[in-house]
């Protein structure tokens, strides 16, 4: 079976090259036949790769160790479900994923948009085929996943702390976000090789971006829930390279997705359109390079593993390549519409766009700038969490009250004083909300409290929006209150869902705040029987247990949880060894407290062998509602993305064609 | 196991050919090849998008002064301008398909 | 115009980042072998080798031994705090503090081991 593995990457190479380079072909000579065929090249490639993929699936399911894949990260003893995950556990198995994944959004996106990518993209193709030929050749040449070995025993397993159910989602979504981002990529490069000079590609790829900047954002939680629960150290993000290298892309695709807005409205910003897309999947490559080669330990370790140097020379050769596309259609693409004035929608989507490229390119320089001051210089450096903190809060805080002015101004000029009528009832709700703040405390961190007052002034904002359309509708003759909203969101669902999704990020906002600027910690030894409170709950210490589990020994404290006089149950936190794997995890004891969104958050440090147990005990208050804004971000997302048949049809009166182009 | 897999990826090969060369195999006398949009055509395509641009812009003036974003001064204002700059891109699209008719096809729309 | 405040705005960004990044947020990372010259504050990294003793969260601490991943120089560690799970030896550390002499004292806390390679089979 290794072989049909081997074989069928192997074909797979065979199928993406010949879409690169016979679609170039095609679409440089205008060959027709030519096109098509390496379009179906790409399909084909896709259907190669599932082969592939379900030899690796049987392999693992059958614990298959002659399998060097398979023996390397599963062990017998493993659940099923994370045996089958080991499928991108691994180096080899995670670039046979990124290969499955792009040549089936690739197939997808040509399929479903068959005239375009033929008759007005038909460099669409061979673009997705070189892309793919690099994975293609990364893993029949570099880093196969069907090397075979004579079989051990037993695997080596997986680390325990990738044994974890948001582990089972995060790579994947990850990767549909990241390869997710190469279709509109794709698209935007071929438009400008054909040197088309219209908003086609736009409209078909406006919801493979939202999809794919969705997935990266649901991603990224998810990845951020596994690091509270998992690594628990009490907080939800690190600013560890290997988040930044997901949170990078997703800021830039932030960025185009407000952007692309103006070009549509305004046929502004058409180069910086480009270069934004060229620059957010730029950035995906970088991300998966960075959590690939190693390089973020040290710059040495990086020259060890071929693959990091492979992959820097895609992404130069990726970069240079739409760098040099860009110039040359610079004078096509310029668009000679200008922003009128400094206060419009324009200008402040513009403003949105600097600070969230900026504060990607901030998060960028912290990553790379351990690397190049180490090769530079010898003296290598660590950036920590303060930086980007600062610079977190110094562009995000902006954004945040950009999403609340942006909805209000109006196109081309709009007035301060109209802006600053409709703005009066959410400043007003701000003011009163930090006034309260104020009063319940949060004075104690004066960022935290701005960034409550900002968030209240959004959150004001956006219910006005929603109350004024639904009010305007009703005045339109909706007869109830519900189905005049729910018209209103049905007609213009990028809006209202793009609403959402703000709402979404506030959230986020108010739970990070709430995490950050006001947790109490306190660390204490107990013996059995004595309690310590800690913001306002009491935890008595119980006990301890060890049991045996499937392929883990788990040592676990139990406390006893009061709030004023209040039982709340036990809470147990602890540690988990793994015999096979030879390694421990840390299991923490989390209590949530939905009504109030707080997480009581125990870690149990040491069992000493006098019985007492060492915690630590955490208090974050309004923590939940991070994980909250994850799906108010997707509903969001999804109102956004729902197909409108009323959209479908203008467009395919636009185009004036027989069939639209979907899906737009 | 190496024989069934051997067939397997023959069988995997031989249908891969047949995809690819299916294009050629299915019709070679009719496929006109790709051609390059005519400059009407292209103009064509331009008015129609600054079309729907005016189009949409007076849609969302009518929007945000309907939610009272706007007001009604400033709509007035407005209006008249957006309007005018409507009918102007109807105009000339309506001047531009005068002169080129284009073959008329039932609308189908795609999901 | 757009052009002109877009420049302006990458400017000013340019010159603070570069800044704040030279000049603080970022620690210098060292090997043992790389301590002698230092005094200050500084991220230490380095394979843990040997036996360790004590208990971090007493009062006298956790101490342990220190060597270059690459290198034989070795230093001796005192640490209080947290100890991630990865801790053991073998294992590269990074523990952030100053040598004193002739023993790194480390900040309480300060600890951390890489996150897991997954992309290895063992790390």
């Amino acid at each position: 079976m290794p072989l049909l593995g081997r074989a069928a990457l192997i074909l797979a190479f065979g199928l993406v090259v010949y879409a690169a380079v016979a679609g170039s072909y095609g679409a440089w000579r205008r060959r027709r036949l030519v096109v098509e065929s390496a379009r179906n090249a790409l399909c084909g490639a896709f259907g190669v790769a599932l082969v592939a993929s379900l030899v690796l699936l049987a392999a693992l399911a059958r614990h298959d160790f002659r399998f060097t894949y398979v023996a390397d990260h599963t062990s017998r003893e493993l659940p099923l479900r994370y045996t089958l995950s080991a499928f991108w556990g691994g180096q080899e198995g995670s670039l046979l994923l990124w290969f499955l994944v792009l040549t089936g959004a690739a197939s997808g996106a040509i399929a479903l948009n068959r005239r375009l990518t033929t008759d007005v993209l038909p460099w669409t193709a061979p673009i997705l085929g070189g892309l793919a030929s690099f994975f293609a050749f990364l893993l029949v040449a570099v880093s196969s996943p069907f090397a075979t070995q004579p079989a051990p025993v037993d695997g080596a397993g997986l680390n325990p702390s990738l044994q974890n159910p948001y582990m089972l989602a995060h790579p994947p979504m990850l990767y549909l976000g990241y390869v997710g981002l190469s279709i509109p990529f794709a698209f935007a490069m071929a438009a400008l090789a054909s040197s088309r000079n219209d908003e086609r590609w736009l409209v078909a790829t406006r919801r493979w971006t939202l999809a794919a900047w969705t997935f990266l954002g649901v991603a990224i939680l998810l990845g951020a829930k596994w690091a509270y629960e998992e690594v628990g150290w009490g907080g939800w993000y690190a600013w560890d390279p290997v988040e930044n290298a997901a949170l990078m892309p997703w800021l830039v695709a932030t960025a185009y997705l407000h952007s692309v807005m103006i070009q549509e409205k305004k046929n502004m910003l058409r180069v910086w359109n480009a270069v934004l897309v060229a620059l957010a999947f730029g950035l995906s490559l970088f991300g998966t390079f960075l959590t690939r080669s190693g390089v973020i330990n040290s710059i040495h370790s990086f020259t060890q593993s071929p693959l990091g140097s492979w992959f820097l020379g895609f992404i130069a050769v990726v970069a240079a390549g739409s760098t040099a596309l860009i110039l040359v259609r610079l004078p096509v693409l310029r668009s000679r519409t200008r922003l009128e004035s400094l206060v419009s929608r324009e200008a402040a989507f513009l403003y949105n766009n600097l600070f969230l490229v900026a504060f990607a390119l901030t998060v960028l320089w912290g990553v790379v700038y351990p690397l190049v001051s180490e090769a530079v210089r010898g003296v290598a450096v660590t950036v920590g969490a303060p930086y980007y903190d600062f610079f977190g809060i110094a562009f995000g805080l902006p954004l945040v009250i950009l999403m609340g002015i942006g909805p209000v101004v109006a196109w081309r000029r709009a007035s301060l004083r109209s802006v600053g009528r409709t703005l009066l009832l959410p400043g007003g709700v701000a003011v009163v909300a930090g006034a309260a703040l104020v009063l319940a405390g949060a004075g104690s961190s004066p960022v935290g409290l701005v960034g409550y007052t900002f968030a209240a002034f959004v959150l004001a904002a956006i219910v006005v929006e929603f109350i004024r359309g639904t009010r305007a509708r009703r005045a339109l003759g909706e007869p109830s209150w519900p189905r005049a909203l729910a018209s209103l969101v049905s007609r213009n669902r990028r809006r209202y869902g793009g609403y959402i999704v703000h709402a979404a990020i506030v959230l986020l906002l108010v739970g990070a705040i709430g995490i950050g600027a006001f947790s109490t910690t306190r660390e204490v030894r107990l013996q059995r029987g004595e309690t310590v409170t800690v913001d306002g709950y009491t935890l008595a210490y119980v006990g301890s247990t060890a049991e045996r589990v499937a392929n883990a020994k788990e040592l676990r404290a139990h406390l006893q949880v009061t709030r004023n006089g209040d039982d709340l149950g036990t809470i147990a936190a602890g540690k988990n060894r793994y015999p096979a794997e030879g390694e421990s995890s840390n299991e923490v004891g989390i209590r949530t407290d939905l009504l109030r969104a707080e997480d009581l958050f125990v870690i149990a440090d040491r069992f000493d062998r006098g019985g007492s147990v060492f915690i630590k005990v955490i208090v974050n208050p309004l923590v939940n509602l991070i994980w909250l804004a994850g799906i108010v971000f997707l509903f969001g997302s999804v109102v956004a993305m729902w197909p409108d048949a009323r959209e479908q049809a203008r467009l395919a009166r636009r185009f004036g064609e027989p069939e639209a182009l979907a899906p737009a | 196991m190496t024989t069934l897999a051997l067939v397997l990826a023959a069988v995997l090969a031989v249908a891969c050919v047949v995809l690819v060369a299916r294009p050629f195999l299915r019709d070679i006398r009719g496929a006109e090849d790709l051609r390059e949009p005519t400059g009407p055509e292209r103009e064509r395509t331009r008015l129609a998008e600054e079309r729907d641009r005016a189009l949409a812009a007076l849609k969302e003036l009518e929007f945000d002064h309907r939610t009272g974003k706007i007001s009604d001064a400033d709509y007035h204002a407005e209006v008249g301008e957006l309007r005018s700059a409507a009918a102007e891109a109807l105009r000339a699209l309506d001047e531009q398909q005068g002169r080129r008719p284009g073959p008329v096809r039932s609308s189908r729309t795609r999901v | 115009m757009r052009l002109v405040v877009a420049l302006s705005v990458a400017a000013a960004l340019a010159v603070f980042l570069l800044y704040t990044s030279l000049a603080g947020g970022s620690t210098p990372s060292v090997q043992p072998s790389q301590l002698a010259g230092q005094s200050g504050v500084v991220s230490l990294g380095g394979r843990v080798v040997g036996s360790s003793t004590g208990d971090a969260r007493a009062a006298g601490g956790m101490r342990f031994t220190v060597r270059d991943p690459k290198g034989t120089a070795t230093v001796p560690v005192v640490y209080r705090g947290t100890v991630p799970d990865q801790f053991k030896t073998g294992r590269e550390v990074y523990v952030t503090g100053t040598l004193r002499d002739g023993v790194f004292v480390a900040e309480k806390d300060s600890m951390v081991t890489r996150c897991p390679s997954k992309y290895s089979a063992k790390s």
